[in-house]
């Protein structure tokens, strides 16, 4: 838990849907971070579930459609130590009973995204898109 | 990212530098698969590499899958311990060779 995370804050930011800005996803949740004074090891989870979450978005929602100039939104929520990460596109819908990772056991390439978020967030939902999003995923995690 | 690669006899070692994400990780294999297919033994290090995430953690499986195809190995050298951490949680740390 961190002691000192702020007990309210709001920030969200577009980013064009390509692998070009997963650093820039990362980028922002690190400065976000900074400023709710999270602590390293926590930080570097967070950042490492946001960026899988984005990641998915490109190669999943945008897998038909890799030269888009749509954006996506992330936006993190910071309310009574509880950690809120809602993430917006207008790519393909999620189907939320496809989103399965791999066996851990099974080793091969691929499948481990959706493993790490799971594995960091507390919690992970699909909610529908009000319009223009399609998708609104919201991941959360108690601080 | 980065990289620097150096040969020495059968043993190529390769030093990647910068954070290994999606968008990078067609050029690290097009560093690295080079060296396995050659059959190399591929010492790969990792201590400038202070984030990896999924694709990273892809292309070191697929990299250690390949050079036992080849019946050599990719050993992973001097890793971050941020990048330990996600290996770890990947549950690879018995499976791929570190050192």
């Amino acid at each position: 838990m961190s002691e000192t995370a702020q007990s309210n804050h709001t920030e969200k930011k577009d980013f064009l849907v390509r692998s070009s800005s997963l650093k820039d996803v990362r980028t922002f949740c690190r400065e976000v971070f900074e400023k709710l004074q999270i602590e390293q090891n926590l930080k570097d989870e967070l950042v490492l579930a946001i960026a899988e979450a984005a990641q998915n978005i490109v190669k999943h929602a945008y897998k038909d459609d890799p030269k888009t100039d749509d954006k996506m939104v992330v936006q993190i929520s910071c309310k009574d130590n509880k950690l809120q990460i809602g993430f917006y596109d207008m790519g393909t819908p999620v189907d939320p009973n496809k989103v399965k990772h791999r066996e851990i056991d099974n080793v091969k390439p691929g499948g481990l995204g959706t493993f790490f978020i799971q594995e960091i967030m507390d919690a992970v939902e699909f909610k529908d898109g009000k319009k223009p999003w399609i998708n609104h995923l919201v991941l959360t995690k108690q601080l | 990212m980065s990289y620097k690669v150096t040969e020495d006899g059968n043993i190529a070692t390769i030093h990647l530098d910068g954070e290994i994400d999606m968008d990078v990780t067609e050029k690290a294999k097009e560093v690295i698969f080079p060296h396995i297919e050659a059959g190399k033994e591929v010492h790969l290090n990792l201590s400038n590499v202070q984030y990896m995430d999924s694709s990273g953690i892809s292309v070191l499986i697929e990299s250690h899958q390949k050079a036992l195809e080849k019946n050599t190995k990719v050993i992973i050298k001097d890793v971050s311990k941020s990048v330990l951490k996600v290996i770890m949680m990947a549950k690879l740390e018995q499976i791929l060779n570190l050192e």
